[in-house]
């Protein structure tokens, strides 16, 4: 039987108990006798089902809940209340053939054993997870030809570049060819060349595996780029979830009117129609609201001299920034 | 099993890649027994004085036993348990296909054959040097209840060790200044690494033996150096493995309980 959903969630609850200490030694002793317990809500009941093949990307301010539901898909963390399921097995268990499917890659973070070389984590993943040598084998010369890390299996990992240990993390977490696939922020300190090296691989792995990848990321190309669905979190909230194009029809309460004008016009009677975005005679670029775009476009088609006007969506790069900054909220 | 042979290589590869660390606690190994060794000797001039029912010889055996079973009983890696849940390294092995705990055994023995065999090593050294007179035993009974004693000793140290390092579940950054008390101070004292234990008070010493401290080290040379026989010997063994079955119990109910706790922090 194929299986239908990759992952269900429904309503995972996550809370963190954190201890407060305020500052300088005094703070220090007096949190000693008489510790300030605070509840940190990480994620405040979200749901989503994800399809087998799927990449979606998390997207949402720092805090908002990305990570911790990405250890919760991966077994790292026990859901305060909730369901959560990933290829049909509760992640909590921590079941051989479970952990045996997925991976769990995060930036700056390494699972490569520091002092030695790459090769010996390769070596020693190979055993854990009981991969025939023959698999190893080719999985391995697909790795590194895809990643172009050949050169350097022999070099220890403390001497490797930011960007050369970040490919070597992702054969290290893929020799065993997981089904479904976490990345958090895998691009984060990547020069453009190396962000566009993993970008081009993360999509080859999907298409080539059919495997199922939750990604989070900072970086707006890495989402325009690989995702077509995405979940908008914020607050332990999901804001959005759906395809890319649609959050801006969702988010953005603007759309975007570029003008072009045959002759030279008063800027200041423009302004009353929408806010001008941008002037270099003979275009003009206006944000108006949703609402009111139809009739600022009549009025400007009538009361000035134009030789062309379009109207258009707000780029999802200024829709993902003002998710990033937090500014986006929930808007029934 | 071959995952646990891979483990146990990487190990030495890794004890190697830190050299300098390896040799300094060699040292201070050796420092620590030639300082014995002068004290007591010094204590027992006179090869026919007898205290407390050790003469020059047996203490001699004793202090050298020690330096022995410290490498078989405490040379442990396990110490690093409490920085992997603080830094969030355990997460790499939560996520495998992998126990935790046979992880840190393999890892533990790892070491104990490495220690052990300089151990060998440094005590022939000693031993050619110093030319004390020991005490060899010869009764392959009580050879073998050393040996039974000594398998209870590892696995008795390394679930205290292995529930002191879990307290960083709770308190991430307490995890090292507790460790050193526990196991540097509290641990040796109390298993007979500095003294001979049958020197204290008797009283001391009946409340010592219903504690798992003495069975560490103490209780094994005891047995070796003939200074307990029969049933003394079968009381302490059982009492010895009475104490692995509880700490496995709390070391199973605490793993449950700190790993809901784990945040996975830092990683």
């Amino acid at each position: 039987m194929k299986m239908e959903r990759a992952i269900v969630v429904d309503r995972l609850v996550k809370n963190f108990e954190v201890t407060e200490k305020e500052k300088g030694l005094r703070g220090s002793i007096k949190s000693i006798f008489s510790p300030k317990k605070k509840t940190v809500h990480a994620l405040r009941g979200i749901s989503f089902t994800i399809q087998p093949g799927e990449l979606v990307g998390f997207i949402g301010p720092n805090g908002a809940g990305k990570t911790t539901t990405l250890k919760t898909l991966s077994g790292l963390l026990y859901p305060t209340s909730g369901f959560v399921q990933v290829l049909e097995y509760d992640p909590w268990d921590k079941k051989s053939d479970f952990l045996k499917q997925i991976s769990l890659v995060m930036g700056q973070k390494n699972q490569l054993w520091w002092d030695l070389p790459a090769i010996e984590t390769f070596e020693f993943n190979r055993e854990i997870y009981e991969i025939p040598k023959r698999d190893y084998e080719k999985n391995l010369e697909e790795l590194i030809t895809l990643l172009d890390v050949g050169n350097l299996l022999k070099t220890q990992v403390r001497r490797l570049s930011l960007g050369q240990r970040m490919r070597m993390e992702l054969v290290a977490a893929l020799l065993h060819k997981p089904k479904v696939l976490f990345l958090d922020e895998p691009t984060i300190g990547l020069d453009l060349i190396g962000q566009q090296k993993i970008r081009e691989f993360i999509y080859e792995y999907n298409h080539k595996n059919n495997a199922t990848i939750i990604l989070t990321s900072h970086n707006m190309d890495d989402l325009i780029n690989l995702a077509r669905r995405v979940i908008v979190i914020g607050e332990g909230r999901i804001l959005f979830d759906g395809a890319l194009e649609e959050l801006t029809g969702r988010f953005a309460k603007a759309k975007i009117i570029k003008v072009s004008f045959s002759k030279e016009v008063d800027i200041k009677t423009i302004e009353e129609i929408g806010t001008v975005k941008q002037v270099s005679f003979p275009e003009v670029t206006l944000s108006v609201p949703r609402s009111a775009v139809a009739v600022a476009a009549a009025e400007i088609l009538q009361n000035f001299p134009v030789n062309d006007l379009t109207i258009e969506e707000v780029p999802v790069e200024e829709i993902i920034k003002k998710v990033f900054r937090g500014e986006l909220t929930r808007h029934e | 099993m071959n995952k646990y042979l891979q483990i146990f290589k990487l190990s030495f590869q890794q004890e190697f890649a830190y050299r300098l660390n390896f040799i300094m606690w060699r040292v201070r190994n050796i420092l620590q027994i030639i300082l014995t060794f002068f004290l007591w000797s010094s204590v027992f001039k006179n090869p026919q004085t007898e205290v407390f029912g050790y003469n020059q010889e047996k203490i001699l055996t004793y202090v050298f036993g020690i330096l022995i079973l410290r490498a078989i009983v405490f040379s442990a890696r396990a110490v690093d348990v409490a920085g992997e849940i603080s830094n969030g390294a355990i997460s790499n092995f939560l996520l495998k296909p992998v126990s935790y705990f046979k992880y840190w055994a393999t890892r533990d023995v790892a070491s104990k054959v490495l220690n052990l065999s300089f151990s060998v090593i440094e005590i022939t050294l000693l031993f050619l040097i110093l030319k004390p007179n020991l005490f060899l035993q010869t009764n392959l009974v009580v050879l073998f209840a050393v040996f039974i004693s000594l398998i209870l000793a590892v696995v008795l140290f390394f679930c205290l060790l292995f529930i002191t390092n879990m307290s960083a579940f709770w308190m991430p950054e307490n995890g090292w200044a507790a460790q050193f008390l526990f196991i540097v101070i509290i641990t040796d004292f109390l298993s007979g690494g500095v003294f001979p234990l049958d020197i204290m008070p008797l009283v001391l010493q009946k409340v010592l033996y219903s504690t798992p401290f003495p069975y560490l080290l103490f209780f094994p040379l005891q047995i070796y150096l003939g200074k307990i026989a029969g049933l003394e010997i079968i009381r302490g063994l059982i009492t010895s493995f009475a104490w692995v079955f509880i700490l496995l119990m709390i070391l199973k109910f605490t793993w449950a309980k700190g790993l809901r706790r784990y945040s996975a922090e830092g990683r």
